[in-house]
């Protein structure tokens, strides 16, 4: 029952989701996407994960979904894994952006309910076993459950009953970050199914790397993936005052960027030398003053100084 | 800030019930020495799986009389002191200093739905009540909206010179983060004790201590966790971890509270374990016929609790 099928790659380390460059004029900036998606995958992403909330997902057509998944296919060519998040407000475009994965060579999918509305874990399972089957590629589902009870929320029984049914599902992006939740998932699944990925959706890797999640879809990655790396090395090395230090760093700069994300986050690129544009309504672009406080904290924490500036 | 005591291994009783609901002083007092004898390095009591909140004022301060008695300074004991009303919890950790104990730990004043003002002022002026090393506790998400946000515990680690530190049952990595990664500068002894049984997290992030309740269960499994944590062999405590999780996921699922208290489940589970306590005190339900079974059965499966001691 935990066999899984075989994939071709490991998923493991600080993977990269890259943010939507857009256009003064709001349109979808795919040379800047492309330049985006190849600056990761040279400074060290073990993995390109395309478009989560980061991305703007929900505020990009489905027609831009697409012609952004192929732009990342063919930039990294082969170099990392690529995962295209499908998940949608309708199902159906859930379907479609899936069908549309696997046609142009993509390694991976992300799936969730559609979300807004609140579904029960009997709707989860429905929705995560329809996009499953209706792909050959492997599937990861992402747990997203909000404070109050409300958001999609994975509960270790649920997993179970997804990993019986499915053999191409293969991990989860956990974003509850909190230890008994994760831990409801991991203890079934990584028991259940090994090689199964549990990986973080932001780098809160040092409370959850050692109970067995094997890395993040990172955050910071587009300001410092420098950090990162030398993160994820920490923790494989055991090294944890290391660790500690770039996980408290780290979550510095998420304290910055998580309001209105990634408004601040495209901010903050546009002062690493990486022009990403505004973001898109009814998200706020960051302003000059918000990007010069940004300028000020990202020199405060040495970060201005050490990471990678331009493409 | 009070950096002297360190709590450690904190274990943190049950009140056991006889039928007519009065406290069972005679069980209890086997309770306490099951957990001195099987690794507590500290005891705090009445915490919430104490019951406290359905004990009287007149009873909590004859059970933390008696305890003392008991324990008789063979390890420090730490007076659970949480109130709705601020003066009522004054008053209750002056009579718990009085009586020899090491430390005071309270809660957010439940109840209210307070403001995190509110909050801050009730917990500053019961610290600032008496002499004692000082430790608040961050409740789950389940309980009456009266959780902290780490700029709440960056105030009262500036306001309260008392305060050792946060026993954390909130169980959120941003919150351990914030925390702990905005005290570690102007205040390396602030401590982080895990508030439930999930220390490997707390312990990567630089806790140093956890309270546990389910010490009244598996003391073992929840003692070798700990040493593991402390000496910083975190992915070797995951398995451990898992099992911890298992345990706490049966218990906390029984029984019919909203809070998802587990009061019923670990009173059920220490009996079968052959330390029998008795019920509940109402409101809380205790379980039935089909659910003890069920919590039996599934405690059956799990083959690491064959090690863990059986009877007082």
């Amino acid at each position: 029952m935990g066999t899984a099928v075989a994939t071709k790659f490991k998923l493991k380390g600080v993977m990269q989701a890259p943010v939507t460059p857009m256009k003064d004029d709001f349109s979808f900036d795919g040379d800047g996407f492309a330049k985006m998606v190849d600056f990761h995958v040279r400074n060290g992403a073990p993995a390109i994960a395309w478009p989560h909330h980061k991305a703007e997902s929900l505020n990009l057509t489905i027609a831009e979904r697409k012609l952004g998944a192929e732009i990342a296919v063919k930039t990294v060519n082969k170099r990392v894994p690529v995962s295209i998040f499908v998940g949608t407000l309708s199902e159906e475009d859930s379907l479609d952006i899936a069908r549309h994965a696997q046609k142009i060579g993509a390694d991976m999918i992300l799936a969730i309910s559609p979300y807004c509305r609140r579904p029960s874990q009997e709707e989860i399972y429905d929705s995560v076993v329809r996009i499953g089957t209706h792909t050959d590629l492997p599937i990861l589902t992402y747990n997203s459950p909000w404070r109050n009870g409300e958001g999609v929320e994975f509960t270790g029984e649920l997993t179970k009953r997804l990993i019986d049914r499915l053999p191409n599902y293969i991990g989860m992006k956990d974003a509850s970050f909190h230890a008994q939740k994760y831990l409801e998932i991991s203890r079934i699944a990584l028991n259940m199914r090994p090689g199964f990925s549990i990986i973080m959706g932001v780098e809160h890797l040092l409370a959850s790397y050692p109970l067995g999640a094997c890395g993040s879809f990172s955050s910071s990655g587009a300001i410092a993936p420098g950090l990162c790396n030398k993160f994820f090395g920490a923790l494989e090395a055991r090294d944890w005052d290391t660790a500690r230090d770039c996980q408290f760093k780290i979550s510095r700069l998420w304290h910055l960027f998580k309001e209105q994300y990634p408004s601040s986050l495209k901010g903050a690129m546009i002062m690493m030398g990486r022009p990403v544009g505004p973001t898109r309504s009814p998200l706020p672009t960051a302003t000059e003053e918000r990007k010069k406080f940004l300028r000020q904290q990202l020199e405060e924490l040495n970060i201005l100084q050490t990471e990678p500036h331009g493409w | 800030m009070n950096s002297k005591f360190k709590p450690g291994l904190v274990h943190t009783p049950i009140t056991p019930f006889k039928r007519d609901h009065a406290v069972d002083y005679d069980t209890y007092a086997k309770v306490l020495e099951f957990h001195i004898k099987n690794g507590a390095e500290a005891l705090a009591l009445p915490m919430p799986e104490g019951e406290d909140m359905s004990l009287t004022d007149p009873e909590l301060r004859q059970l933390l009389e008696f305890a003392m008695k008991q324990v008789k300074g063979r390890v420090p004991v730490i007076a659970h002191v949480s109130d709705a009303g601020t003066a009522i919890a004054i008053e209750r950790a002056v009579h718990a200093e009085k009586t020899g104990v090491a430390a005071i730990v309270s809660h957010p004043p439940y109840f209210w739905h307070p403001k995190p003002a509110m909050i801050v002022e009730h917990l500053v002026r019961i610290a600032a009540s008496v002499k004692l090393p000082f430790f608040v506790v961050n409740p789950p998400i389940e309980s009456v909206g009266a959780t902290l946000t780490s700029a709440m515990v960056l105030e009262l680690v500036e306001r309260v010179p008392s305060l050792a530190g946060i026993v954390d049952a909130g169980l959120e990595f941003v919150f351990m983060e914030e925390i702990m990664g905005n005290t570690r500068a102007k205040h390396p002894e602030f401590q982080l004790l895990a508030g439930q049984d999930y220390p490997v997290s707390a312990f990567a992030l630089g806790g140093s201590g956890v309270f546990s309740p389910l010490s009244a269960i598996a003391p073992g499994l929840v003692k070798k966790t700990y040493d593991l944590c402390k000496a910083r062999k975190f992915i070797e405590a995951r398995g451990m971890q898992e099992n911890i999780a298992e345990l706490h996921h049966l218990l906390k699922e029984a029984g019919e509270s909203g809070l998802k208290d587990g009061l019923g489940g670990i009173k059920t589970a220490m009996a079968a374990m052959g330390r029998e306590c008795g019920v509940p005190r109402p409101p809380v339900r205790p379980l039935g016929e089909v659910e003890r079974g069920r919590i039996a059965e599934a405690m059956r499966a799990m083959p690491y609790l064959a090690a863990e001691p059986r009877g007082w």
